[in-house]
């Protein structure tokens, strides 16, 4: 019964999608209005405009650079919701002495599951190689592919086989205590800190000087955001994953 | 309707893809079975949105040395990394929830905490 209940429903959402997907125009085509409208214009005044020769990066920074900042703030959003739905179910003091008591409790953990040691020799040899990368990603996103969040996940998920292979005291010392908080919101105070001086600059709120000779300040300011979210983004990822792992 | 089915096999894909990830949410029984199913659905509105923007013999849209004409949209490109960063970050929620509801609840299949009500 419920077998039959779930194919009549998938067929009933597939069937629409499918007529649906038979009237588009075919794949590819350069006359669709993907192709025709904002995009072209992107295409050909991007890269002088946005000051990046990646048309993605400049869409996502510079014309869209609102955009980036919501979704900057959703990823903290996310955070703090993650934070408060795990941390809630500990009903101590609150303020910094719930903190150390959290912090006490999780270093008093039982012992954790014994790592390979082919696991743990690997992640350390490739370890520095990664964080590189990483880095090249992040600085690099406005000629090449990457940018902010694809480097601020690959130092997520550096940051956390870390963790699950040295053990959270000792990854912890990467994330010092006092930083912690301006590490967590760092691409959101990017956001704000670019955005008033681009709104010195050009009297709008994370505003880029469209002037050709300010090509520098727009590479800078690009720059500056990139390694803002990488580094924040990185920082949400490893916090929730701590949060997640400490029982 | 066949041919033009088979002109977009790209989007047929996607529509394929999300009926799986539609598949696991309805009838799996565990919580982060059911979010996998939901990730599964997530990418398949991505790459929808990914192939819209491609075009037939299309570069990636990054000037520079080498690039030749024509290039791939890159606005779709911009909105599925925002996209995905949404996602990741409702996968992060639900996976705090899901843990909470195992320390409260000691089990995560969606019949047995029904039954608990």
């Amino acid at each position: 019964m419920k077998k039959a209940f779930v194919a009549a429903l998938l067929i009933l959402t597939a069937m629409p999608l499918l007529i649906g997907v038979a009237a588009l125009p075919p794949h590819g085509d350069p006359d669709t209005p993907v192709h025709t409208h904002i995009s072209a214009r992107y295409l050909e005044e991007g890269r002088e405009e946005a000051g990046a020769d990646n048309i993605v990066t400049g869409v996502l920074l510079n014309y869209r650079g609102l955009d980036t900042a919501g979704e900057v703030t959703v990823i903290f959003t996310a955070l703090m919701a993650g934070l408060a739905v795990l941390i809630s179910h500990k009903k101590q003091p609150e303020g910094d002495a719930a903190y150390d008591a959290a912090e006490a409790a999780a270093e008093d953990a039982p012992v954790r599951a014994p790592v390979s040691p082919v696991v743990s020799f690997v992640v350390r040899l490739l370890a520095p190689f990664i964080a590189l990368f990483a880095v090249y990603v992040i600085v690099n996103g406005h000629v090449t592919p990457g940018g902010g969040f694809q480097g601020g996940a690959i130092l997520g998920a550096l940051f956390i086989a870390l963790t699950i292979v040295l053990g959270r005291e000792r990854t912890r010392t990467l994330m010092p205590r006092l930083a912690q908080p301006w590490m967590q919101g760092a691409a959101l105070l990017t956001f704000v800190g670019v955005g008033i001086v681009g709104g010195a600059l050009t009297g709008y709120f994370l505003g880029f000087p469209a002037d050709a000779s300010l090509h520098l300040a727009r590479k800078l300011m690009m720059l500056v955001l990139e390694a803002g979210i990488g580094l924040g983004g990185a920082a949400v990822f490893a916090t929730l994953f701590l949060q997640m792992e400490a029982e | 309707m066949l041919e033009a089915l088979w002109n977009n096999v790209d989007y047929v894909a996607s529509v394929v893809l999300f009926c799986i990830g539609l598949y696991i949410i309805i009838a799996k029984n565990n919580l982060i079975k059911k979010f996998l199913g939901l990730n599964i659905m997530e990418t398949a509105v991505f790459s929808f949105i990914i192939a819209l923007g491609v075009i037939d013999g299309g570069d990636a849209p990054i000037m520079g040395a080498g690039a030749h004409a024509p290039f791939s949209s890159p606005v779709p490109q911009a909105l599925v990394l925002t996209g995905i960063v949404v996602a990741v970050s409702t996968t992060a929620l639900a996976l705090s929830l899901i843990i909470r509801i195992y320390r409260q609840c000691g089990t995560i299949e969606a019949d047995e905490l029904r039954e608990m009500e």
